[in-house]
């Protein structure tokens, strides 16, 4: 049994009055351990799946089941320790008003869970930054930094599922690079389950063991890495998506 | 000093503390370069020293009549300012009247922005049926003249300094709930809010220590440059009789008394007008002073 299944989810918004259909149909399913990437162009409905887990976007059909268990709405305690996410954008993310001891404390508070100074030191080594970076605020440090302090917040409560909104995409190339390979070490050692959105087919190369190619809010096709490694795509669309990044792909 | 300084532009603070000083002093840094809020701030501080000590900076007693020297003009021997009608120091009756001002400002400056906080972020952060609610009451009450309706509110309850505060400060609380909500509609949806939605925080822990910190600097600024209104408002009440009672000093009142004379005595109403001209002046000055600072439009880089 998967770690997360998805069937048939449809996620619908209203806009100006009208519905408007993000996700339709879409099912996958995640394997313990497994780093699952979601490709495709914007607007393709991939980051609202991801807020669909969180309950953060409204579902209007379809089930979404963790570990077997359908959520529960609104999502709950025992959720947030076992799903956590990163966001898209690191300057948008963190609290400007809070300092990053702020923000890694507060779900250890919400948690009840002590010993806060001896788990935020840890979770800042844990992530590469200096203990000095402790008491700064998010405008004194650099995007990259900024990421590595939301990769560690989503950490706090030790979850087994990380949801990865394009990590990177907001990131120059170098300090990409870092920040993926912070992911996978983490992954590594903490036994981790991706889920993982992003428009860059050399991101998720690096990153990822099966991933699904969306269009205009439906899945298109879903490819091991092997045959993604080996151009092996049965549908025109996922060929030139493919195409499109393949020069960066070469590069990496 | 100078370690106090650099313990304070540490960019590497070693506390929650230093943080939180370091970020307040950096933000007294930029207002001590804007010249006219730190003229505001002086006045500001000015009235707060001449309100302390009031008793023992009076020259003479506000209250004690002595009808003989009635009606004495400015620079006259032991009356700077001249005397009024029933023949008092108005110089004296200025410095006790400061404390009232000051009251009347402090205790709405803690209700109703409080309040008006509150009833924004709730409304802002529930949306919905909540909000509608929520600002429709807000409407009600933004719809009435605000001396109209805290004229209404003192008939009802009474004359007297308490009664006039609570006029005002159920008078004055809308603007603070429309800026709250406002400022909360542009947070709400942000990830920071929805990361900490997902760490499975509870309503009241978002709005209390995640949205109303993004909310208070205009507040703030709202406060500031609201109370200037507030004084004259209470001033406008004591004029008409319905603030503070006779024989206290406060201020508008004391235009109210001077206004038999103002031809011939025009010291007499002049000089209680300068005083609430001057602390509204500070009041702008240090509000305009302090958006530049705290506007959280130019203080994110």
């Amino acid at each position: 049994m998967a770690l997360i299944e998805i069937e048939n989810l449809s996620v619908t918004f209203t806009a100006k009055g009208r519905p408007v259909r993000a996700v339709k149909g879409v099912s996958l399913a995640v394997e313990q351990g497994e780093s699952y990437g979601l490709v495709g162009e914007s607007g393709s409905g991939k980051s609202t799946i991801l807020r669909a887990i969180c309950g953060l976007a409204p579902v209007s059909g379809g089930t979404i089941r963790i570990g077997g268990q359908p959520l529960p709405s609104p999502r709950g305690a025992d959720f947030s320790r076992r799903v956590q996410m990163v966001f898209q954008d690191p300057y948008a993310s963190l609290h400007p008003r809070h300092t990053i001891d702020r923000t890694l404390s507060e779900p250890l508070a919400i948690h009840g869970i002590g010993n806060t100074d001896q788990r935020v030191t840890q979770a800042l080594k844990d992530v590469g930054l200096p203990p000095n970076f402790r008491f700064r605020f998010p405008h004194q440090l650099s995007g990259g930094q900024r990421q590595r302090v939301a990769i560690a917040r989503a950490l706090m409560l030790e979850p087994s599922i990380l949801l990865l909104d394009e990590p990177t995409s907001a990131l120059d190339a170098s300090v990409q690079a870092e920040t993926l390979n912070l992911l996978n070490r983490l992954c590594a050692e903490r036994g981790l389950t991706f889920l993982m959105v992003s428009h860059d087919l050399a991101v998720i190369d690096h990153m990822c063991d099966r991933i699904l190619v969306m269009q205009h809010g439906q899945a298109v096709e879903e490819l091991p890495r092997e045959a993604l490694a080996k151009a092996e795509m049965k549908t025109d669309y996922a060929r030139s998506l493919f195409a499109a990044s393949a020069d960066r792909m070469l590069d990496a | 000093m100078t370690t106090l300084v650099d313990w304070l532009r540490d960019p590497s603070p070693t506390s929650r503390r230093q943080a939180r000083l370091g970020q307040s002093y950096l933000a007294w840094l930029r207002l001590k370069r804007n010249h006219l809020a730190m003229i505001g701030l002086a006045i500001v501080a000015l009235l707060v020293i001449v309100a302390a000590l009031a008793p023992w900076i009076t020259p003479h007693d506000p209250i004690t009549q002595n009808l003989r020297e009635r009606l004495q003009p400015p620079l006259t021997a032991g009356h700077i300012l001249g005397t009024d009608d029933f023949g008092r120091d108005i110089l004296s009756r200025l410095i006790m009247g400061s404390r009232i001002t000051l009251f009347i400002i402090a205790l709405v400056a803690v209700t109703a922005p409080v309040f008006g906080l509150l009833v924004g972020t709730v409304a802002g952060y529930f949306g919905g049926w909540t909000d509608e609610i929520l600002m429709r009451i807000t409407d009600i009450f933004l719809a009435f003249p605000k001396l109209i309706l805290a004229l209404a509110l003192v008939a009802v309850l009474g004359p007297g300094m308490e009664n006039a505060v609570l006029a005002i400060a159920i008078t004055s609380w809308p603007p603070y709930a429309r800026v709250a909500r406002a400022e909360t509609l542009t947070v709400r949806n942000s990830d920071y809010i929805a990361a900490v939605r997902l760490q499975g925080a509870s309503a009241a822990r978002i709005i209390w220590g995640h949205i109303m910190p993004m909310c208070i600097p205009s507040v703030i600024i709202r406060v500031t440059l609201d109370m200037a209104g507030v004084i004259l408002i209470a001033a406008g009440l004591g004029f008409l009789g319905l603030g503070v009672q006779p024989p206290m000093p406060e201020w508008g009142a004391m235009i109210s008394a001077g206004r038999k004379y103002l031809f011939e005595q025009w010291w007499v109403a002049t000089m209680p007008g300068m005083a609430i001209f001057i602390v509204s002046l500070g009041f702008n000055l240090l509000g305009d002073g302090l958006r530049d600072v705290l506007d959280p439009r130019n203080s994110g880089k």
